[in-house]
């Protein structure tokens, strides 16, 4: 008889049949959001949901999921399932996620570098962190132009001007004055990498030693190449972490990101029944659900607050909920067709 | 003596071949055998009627049996192949419903090599197949059915 192996390790484990083909189905606990699709699909009931809002909550060094790996077939219908990329199956080691012949979620993100002026908004607001921008901000020296110079003889090494320089750019060597030396600083220098021409020295010397002035003041900015003031950068969303929620969308000021969610449904929260016990806050991967502040003291406000265009009806919410207050209905999923009836059955049994 | 009874299936086999077309070089080639042993085979000379008739009798066999039997005899899944499909005198039919989740369980457990998946469902060959039922009692979704449509005993 065919069996399977099971390797463990910490959090994850793979499972894995190798005859004909190699069979593998890998489980990556750290991209696991505790929806519990992977079990509602499992066609011979081997996967079991933990207890994911207790190891949410505690950071439990439990597996949100469990396999049974006598049970398991390898069919690959959970990792099809799976919103995101926690449970991948490969057959003789290529991901089925790669193959025609099997259905997948019509979902993406991305941002177009072209649009995109790296503020870095997405990045602060993605909830899985998985938005990684880098930008290459251009020389500080070459978005401004002029010229100044200290008078060392004049100078009397009072360090005013190094304390207010607001761009840090002019230093003193300070030093012990000696009966053979009795001067207070060796020298004194201006970085001009860092100047900025903002005047500040020339005011506050108190023995006006230092000449300097602004050319874009004076002239405009005849001397400035405007290509030296170009940000370049670039974006990266990381697929494995990304659940498509569409904070990078809904955030960017120059609608360079760009989301597609593979469910559309519908999240109710029953305010009488919850108890506001903030499980669903917790599990929810997207920031939908959160904590409102009542404005002014005693006004009586929801008990959780949704903001459902950032929700990916995952259903993990519903599935911690102690109170049964939270319903999750998936009204559509998006999928590539199949020829398999029974994939097919199983792909549109994920609408509730 | 399981080599006399091996050499009774390879008799049986061989026999069969021959009616099929195949020349006594192709005999030879196919079973993995000297061609003085099949042509002393054919001539009925080197083998006892009693390792025949056993071999027969194996033949005969619940197609599960004949083949898990076979094999083990043999230890060589190629000949056991070749062999029970050879020898095999009843045709099947096999149905895959539209409930195969394309596991490959049965492709896995197929000892004739007769399955493979194709757009998320297992096809089965019907020349290759032996009746054994082994994907049948191996499928997780209860998709296979196997019939019998030609009993040639």
């Amino acid at each position: 008889m065919v069996t399977n192996t099971k390797e463990v390790k910490a959090l994850d484990f793979d499972i894995s049949r190798s005859t004909e083909e190699e069979r593998k189905l890998s489980f990556k606990d750290e991209f696991c959001i505790g929806c519990g699709i992977c079990e509602k699909v499992c066609p011979v009931e081997a996967i079991e949901l933990g207890d994911i809002g207790a190891i949410v909550r505690n950071e439990a060094d439990v597996p949100k999921i469990c396999i049974d790996e006598d049970k398991c077939v390898l069919c690959g219908m959970c990792s099809v399932g799976c919103p995101v990329d926690a449970l991948d199956f490969t057959v003789d080691g290529e991901s089925i996620k790669d193959m025609d012949v099997y259905p997948h979620y019509v979902s993406s993100a991305e941002i177009d570098d072209e649009t995109c002026i790296y503020c870095k908004a997405c990045e602060t607001a993605c909830p899985r962190e998985a938005i990684t921008i880098a930008r290459d901000l251009p020389d500080r020296a070459k978005l401004v132009t002029g010229e100044i110079e200290i008078d060392k003889e004049t100078c009397i090494d009072c360090g005013i001007c190094e304390e207010m320089c607001p761009a840090d750019a002019i230093t003193l060597e300070h030093k012990i004055p000696t009966s053979a030396d009795p001067t207070v600083s060796s020298d004194i220098n201006v970085d001009k990498d860092k100047c900025v021409y903002c005047l500040i020295c020339r005011k506050v010397c108190p023995v006006d030693a230092i000449k300097a002035v602004c050319r874009t003041c004076s002239y405009g900015e005849y001397d400035l190449d405007p290509a030296a003031a170009e940000i370049e950068g670039s974006s990266f969303i990381d697929d494995d972490l990304c659940v498509r929620c569409g904070w990078c969308q809904e955030i960017c000021p120059v609608d360079a990101a760009k989301v597609k969610k593979p469910f559309k449904g519908e999240l109710t929260i029953d305010q009488d029944k919850c108890t506001s016990c903030g499980a669903c806050v917790d599990i929810c991967p997207c920031d939908v659900l959160s904590f409102p502040q009542p404005e002014e003291p005693g006004q009586i406000v929801d008990k959780v607050f949704k903001d459902e265009k950032y929700c990916i009806y995952c259903g993990a919410c519903g599935n911690v909920c102690p109170v049964e207050a939270i319903t999750v209905k998936r009204t559509d999923v998006d999928y590539t067709p199949t020829k398999s009836k029974s994939w097919k059955n199983k792909m549109e049994s994920l609408k509730t | 003596m399981p080599r006399h009874i091996v050499s009774g299936l390879k008799y049986l086999t061989a026999v069969e071949l021959v009616r099929n077309g195949l020349s006594q070089k192709e005999v030879a080639e196919t079973l993995d055998v000297d061609r003085s042993t099949i042509s002393h085979y054919l001539n009925g000379r080197n083998l006892s009627w009693s390792s025949i008739e056993i071999a027969e009798t194996i033949t005969q066999m619940c197609p599960k049996d004949f083949l898990l039997l076979t094999y083990a005899l043999l230890d060589d899944l190629e000949k056991t192949r070749i062999m029970v499909k050879t020898c095999s005198k009843s045709k099947w039919d096999a149905i895959v419903k539209d409930s195969c989740i394309a596991c490959g369980i049965c492709v896995d457990t197929c000892l004739m090599k007769a399955i493979v998946l194709e757009n998320l469902k297992a096809r089965i060959d019907s020349d290759w197949c032996c009746g054994c039922l082994i994907c049948r009692d191996n499928c997780p979704t209860n998709s296979i059915e196997i019939l019998e449509v030609e009993n040639g005993y």
